[in-house]
């Protein structure tokens, strides 16, 4: 499991996640993505690369997007695979952290 | 979109008569210890078998997720996370589909009532929603099906899912053991 972050337009922190977002790849990033949910007010959480989602890596998506809404930011998700979004789709993750598929559209939800 | 799976739940499974022959195949075994790092080694194993049977890769996401989360379910909360506990994974194929079969030792727990509980209810909000909780519910949504049996000393979760249309005949069933089988999935 990879991460890495970069900082886009309107002060939006991009997380870019790769591999395997399963028990053992929620548990390599949680830390970090708890670091960086209590930075950061704006997040989006590129799906893109993720192959597999499982629900600890559910864990690994809600609970940092709880700790920035409770600081009264915003987070989104972005571009995820079929069989990712409908891993999101099934938990009904989708209505509460949106999930889209065109990079500007993300980014004016955010800000 | 993935069909809803059946669940069914039977006491003492060899009260079906299902010879444990029908599942004993050592390619087809994997043992594990009550340890989430031990879910690593399933990764793989379940590859070799949807290898053997052509599985999509929209397939083997399905099995991959069903299979991390009844582990997962198994380890946490069947065993408490209490390592040294057996955990037997065995495949077979009938009627068309596959089955992965995952039997534990740990203390029996009632569907109806808990872990394999379909929960359909609406939407939390992203302050109220529980992190986790979604594992059961994924289970339901991406497996063919499901069946639980109360075991003299633990619990059975046999998962299915259906093979590709041009999947290799060979299975380690008889024919009437097929039969068996697939009669035992479709009575509810």
């Amino acid at each position: 499991m990879t991460i890495s972050t970069e900082s886009i337009e309107g002060g939006i922190t991009r997380v870019l996640l790769g591999g395997r977002l399963d028990i053992q790849g929620a548990a390599a990033v949680d830390l970090r993505m708890n670091v960086l949910a209590g930075s950061s007010k704006f997040l989006l959480i590129d799906l893109s690369k993720v192959s597999f989602l499982g629900s600890m890596g559910l864990r690994s998506i809600i609970i940092p997007a709880q700790a920035v809404s409770r600081r009264g930011g915003k987070v989104a998700l972005f571009s995820p695979v079929p069989m990712v979004e409908e891993v999101l789709k099934a938990s009904r993750v989708d209505e509460i952290i949106p999930i889209f598929h065109d990079l500007n559209a993300a980014v004016a939800a955010l800000c | 979109m993935l069909a809803k799976p059946n669940l069914h739940t039977h006491q003492a499974h060899a009260a079906h008569g299902e010879p444990e022959t029908l599942w004993d195949h050592p390619q087809d075994c994997l043992e594990l210890d009550s340890k989430l790092s031990e879910l690593s080694r399933v990764v793989p194993w379940i590859e070799t078998v949807a290898d053997r049977y052509s599985f999509s890769a929209d397939s083997r996401f399905a099995i991959q997720l069903c299979m991390e989360e009844a582990l997962a379910n198994v380890v946490m909360h069947g065993y408490r996370n209490e390592p040294g506990h057996p955990i037997v994974l065995k495949t077979s194929v009938a009627g068309g589909s596959l089955f992965f079969r995952i039997d534990d030792k740990a203390p029996p727990f009632v569907p109806a009532d808990t872990a394999l509980r379909n929960d359909t209810a609406g939407p939390a909000s992203l302050e109220t929603i529980q992190p986790g909780g979604n594992g059961i519910h994924l289970l339901h949504r991406f497996a063919e099906s499901l069946a639980y049996d109360i075991l003299p000393d633990g619990n059975r979760l046999t998962i299915g899912f259906a093979l590709p249309v041009a999947a290799p005949a060979t299975s380690i069933c008889s024919e009437n053991q097929a039969s068996t089988r697939e009669s035992e999935i479709d009575e509810s």
